[in-house]
C-alpha cells in the first residue's frame, strides 16, 4: 500500500516538475531595469528607464516570445536596491539586469547578480566595476576614468599648448581620486604643471572657497573632477566668480545633455566638457536612436537614455544570438562581441567586460550659434583610451 | 590681497546667505514654538516660482517681489488648513506633518518643472565681478549680502520696534493671556508663519542664481538652516545672524586650511557650540 502510494507520489511529482520546466521555458525573456526613479538621482533614472523600455518594446521575438521589461526603483539607495534585486531573483527568478547610475549601487548589484548566476550591464562610473571588483556577470558600457581623462586633457592641451598651469577641484571619494590620479599621470606625460588641488566632500554644494583657492594659484586651466549637481554648482559658481574670463574650464565627466539643459548657454558657452555620449554623433545607430526617441518621447536622447538603451539592446541581442536563456551562454556571447553602437563601432573586452567605445570632448556653444534647442555643444574630439590589457586590475574573469 | 583675508570676506558673504536661509526657520520656532521641517521645501518652491517668473517675463526683480509674496500666501493657506491643527501637539507630530508637506511640495515641483535642475542668471546689472586685490568677487553675491543686511534690519525693526512685533513676542510667551486681552492670536500666528515661510521663499529666489535649482535641494537647505539655528540658539533672531556668519566663516576658511573637511567642520562648529552652550549662543533654556 505504502509502496503504491510512493510510486504514485513520485509519478505526480515528476509530472509536476516537467510541467514546471515547460512553463519556465515558455516564460518570455525578462529584462529587469534597475533605475533610480525616485530619490536624488531620479532625473537620471527617468531617462534611463525610457531607454531600456524603448529597447525592449522595439525588439522582435526572442525564443518565440516578445521580451518583457520590468523596472526596479533603486531609490538611489544601494541597500534598498539590493533588497529589491534579491526579491526579483528569489521570487521571480530574475536573471538579466541593466542600469544603476550610482557606482555603489552598481557594485552591490553586480555582486548579487553574480552570486545568482545572472547577467548585469551597467553605465555606472566606478573603475572597480571592471577593475578590482570585476566579476563574470558584470559588464560596463561607460568609459572608465582613465579614458575620461585621456580623451579630455590631452586634446584640450593639444588645442591650447600654451596652457601649462592646471588646477584641479576633486571630490574626495573613489571616483574623484581615480580621476585625479589619472590626471596627474597625464600632466606628467604632457609636461603640465599641476599648480594645486582642492579636495571637497561628497556633500559639498558651495564652492566659493575652493574657487578662491584656485584663483590664488593663477592657473591657465581649471579642471573640475566632480560629477552631477556638484560639477554643475562648481561650474555655475566659477562663472559667477568670472573665472571663465581668466582661465579655461574643463569638466572632465559631464552628465551630458541634461547638464547643458540645466545650466544654459550663459554658463556652458566656451566651457569644455567630457562626455560619454552626445546626440549629434554621426553614426547610423545614433541617427536611428535620435529619430526613434523623438518619435517615441518627443525629446532628444541624452546620456542615460542612450546608455541604457544600448545596454538593454546588447543584452537582448546576446540572448537572441545565444538562442538560450542560459547565462553562461549569454555571457560568452557578450565577451569579445563587436557591434555598431551609438558612438560608432563598440566592442566588449573579454578580459574585464569593459565596453571599448568613444569618449568625447565637447565645447559649449553660444546661444546665437545653436541650430536647435538642444544644440548646446560642438564635438571637439573623440577617441578610445583604455588601459592596456596587461595592466588590468580585473583578475576574477 | 592675502588668501585668508579674502576667504574671510567670502565667508561673511556666505554667512549672510546662510542667515537668509535660516532666519525664517528661527522666527517660526522662536515665536510659535513650531518645528517646520518644510522650510527647505518652501525655499525650493520660492526658487522654482522665481524661475517661472523670470522665464515668462525676463525680469528678475519682479520675481524677487512676487515669488516670496506667493510663497507667503501659500504658507498662509497651508497654515489655515493644516498647520494650525498641530500647533498644540508635541514636536514629533509637527515634524511628521511638515515632513509630509515637504515631500508633497518636492514631488509637485518635479511634476511641474521636471526632474532636471534649472538655472537662473543674475540680472544683467549684477552680472560680472569686482576685483579686490588679485581676487574677484561676483557683484551678485555682493548684492545678496547687502540685501540680506537690509532684510535683517527690516525683520529686527518689525519684531522689536512695532506693535505687531510686541504682540507676536507676547503671544509666544503667553498666547492665552494675549487672547483674553482681545488679540486674535490665531491670526497673529498665521501671519507669523507666513512671514517665516515667505523669508524661506525669499532666500530661495536670492540663492537660485548662486546655487541653481534642483528638486532635491530642500533637505540640504534644511540641514544648513538647522545648523545655523542650533548654533545661534533656537528662536533667536540675533543667533541666526551670528550663527550664519560663523558657519560661513568656518566653511570658507576651512576650504583653505583643510578643504576636504570644510563641510564637516560646520558640524564640528555646531558640536563645539553645543558643548559650551547647550542652548546655542543666544538661546534661552
Amino acid at each position: 500500500m505504502i509502496r503504491k502510494y510512493l510510486k504514485q507520489s513520485a509519478f505526480a511529482l515528476s509530472i509536476f516538475s516537467l510541467a514546471s520546466v515547460a512553463i519556465a521555458d515558455s516564460d518570455p525573456v525578462t529584462i529587469y531595469g534597475v533605475k533610480s526613479l525616485s530619490g536624488s538621482f531620479a532625473s537620471y533614472g527617468k531617462y534611463a528607464d525610457m531607454g531600456s523600455k524603448l529597447a525592449v518594446e522595439e525588439y522582435g521575438e526572442i525564443l518565440g516570445q516578445k521580451p518583457v521589461y520590468k523596472v526596479i526603483d533603486t531609490e538611489g539607495n544601494a541597500g534598498k536596491a539590493i533588497r529589491k534585486v534579491q526579491e526579483a531573483i528569489n521570487q521571480d527568478g530574475a536573471k538579466y539586469f541593466n542600469g544603476s547610475t550610482l557606482s555603489s549601487t552598481a557594485l552591490a548589484i553586480g555582486k548579487e547578480v553574480n552570486k545568482s548566476g545572472g547577467v548585469f550591464i551597467t553605465p555606472a562610473g566606478a573603475d572597480e566595476l571592471t577593475g578590482v571588483s570585476c566579476n563574470s556577470s558584470t559588464f560596463r558600457w561607460s568609459v572608465p576614468t582613465f579614458g575620461a581623462i585621456h580623451e579630455t586633457v590631452k586634446p584640450l592641451f593639444t588645442e591650447h599648448p600654451d596652457k601649462k598651469r592646471w588646477y584641479t577641484i576633486t571630490p574626495q571619494y573613489v571616483f574623484g581620486e581615480a580621476l585625479l590620479s589619472n590626471a596627474k599621470t597625464v600632466f606628467d606625460e604632457l609636461g603640465i604643471e599641476h599648480v594645486g588641488n582642492s579636495y571637497h566632500s561628497l556633500q559639498e554644494q558651495e564652492f566659493s572657497g575652493y574657487l578662491t583657492n584656485a584663483m590664488a594659484a593663477k592657473p591657465d586651466v581649471l579642471l573640475l573632477l566632480n560629477f552631477g549637481s556638484q560639477s554643475s554648482n562648481a561650474l555655475r559658481q566659477a562663472i559667477n566668480f568670472g573665472l571663465k574670463n581668466q582661465m579655461t574650464i574643463l569638466v572632465s565627466w559631464s552628465s551630458g545633455l541634461e547638464q547643458f539643459q540645466e545650466l544654459g548657454t550663459d554658463i556652458t558657452e566656451n566651457v569644455y566638457f567630457g562626455a560619454q555620449y552626445w546626440h549629434t554623433v554621426d553614426t547610423p545607430i545614433n541617427n536611428e536612436l535620435v529619430t526613434k526617441v523623438k518619435n517615441a518621447y518627443g525629446i532628444t536622447p541624452n546620456y542615460p537614455l542612450a546608455a541604457d538603451y544600448i545596454s538593454t539592446k546588447l543584452l537582448l541581442d546576446a540572448i537572441s544570438e545565444a538562442a538560450s536563456t542560459d547565462s553562461a551562454k549569454v555571457i560568452s556571447n557578450l565577451e569579445g562581441r563587436t557591434y555598431e553602437g551609438p558612438t560608432g563601432t563598440e566592442s566588449i573586452r573579454a578580459a574585464d567586460h569593459q565596453v571599448l567605445k568613444n569618449y568625447y570632448l565637447l565645447k559649449g556653444k553660444s546661444a546665437a550659434s545653436m541650430k536647435d534647442a538642444d544644440d548646446f555643444a560642438e564635438i571637439v574630439s573623440s577617441g578610445k583610451s583604455f588601459p592596456e590589457e596587461s595592466s588590468l586590475a580585473c583578475k576574477a574573469i | 590681497m592675502n588668501l585668508y583675508l579674502f576667504q574671510a570676506l567670502n565667508g561673511i558673504g556666505l554667512g549672510m546667505i546662510y542667515f537668509l536661509i535660516s532666519v525664517g526657520l528661527t522666527i517660526i520656532f522662536g515665536l510659535l514654538n513650531f518645528v517646520n521641517f518644510a522650510h527647505g521645501a518652501f525655499y525650493l518652491l520660492g526658487a522654482y516660482l522665481s524661475f517661472s517668473i523670470v522665464s515668462l517675463t525676463g525680469n528678475y526683480w519682479l520675481a524677487l517681489v512676487l515669488a516670496p509674496i506667493s510663497i507667503a500666501l501659500i504658507a498662509l493657506l497651508c497654515e489655515k488648513t493644516l498647520i494650525k491643527r498641530v500647533y498644540h501637539l508635541p514636536h514629533t507630530y509637527q515634524i511628521l506633518v511638515t515632513l509630509g508637506v515637504a515631500l508633497i511640495i518636492q514631488e509637485l515641483c518635479i511634476s511641474i518643472w521636471g526632474p532636471i535642475g534649472k538655472n537662473i542668471s543674475p540680472p544683467d546689472s549684477l552680472k560680472g565681478v569686482i576685483q579686490i586685490g588679485e581676487f574677484f568677487y561676483p557683484q551678485y553675491r555682493l548684492f545678496v549680502i547687502f540685501f540680506a543686511a537690509v532684510v535683517a534690519i527690516g525683520v529686527w525693526i518689525l519684531l522689536d520696534k512695532t506693535k505687531f512685533g510686541a504682540l507676536v513676542r507676547a503671544g509666544s510667551e503667553d498666547a492665552e493671556t494675549l487672547s483674553l486681552l482681545g488679540t486674535h492670536t490665531h491670526r497673529l500666528f498665521s501671519i507669523t508663519f507666513a512671514l517665516g515661510v515667505g523669508l524661506a521663499g525669499l532666500a530661495g529666489v536670492l540663492a537660485a542664481p548662486i546655487k541653481g535649482i534642483h528638486p532635491f535641494v530642500g533637505p540640504e537647505i534644511l540641514g544648513i538652516a538647522f545648523v545655523v539655528v542650533v548654533i545661534g540658539g533656537m528662536g533667536s533672531f540675533t543667533g541666526a545672524l551670528v550663527g550664519g556668519l560663523l558657519v560661513g566663516l568656518v566653511q570658507s576658511l576651512m576650504t583653505t586650511f583643510w578643504p576636504q573637511g570644510a563641510s564637516l567642520m560646520i558640524y564640528g562648529a555646531m558640536a563645539f557650540v553645543i558643548l559650551l552652550r547647550p542652548y546655542g549662543l543666544f538661546g534661552r533654556a
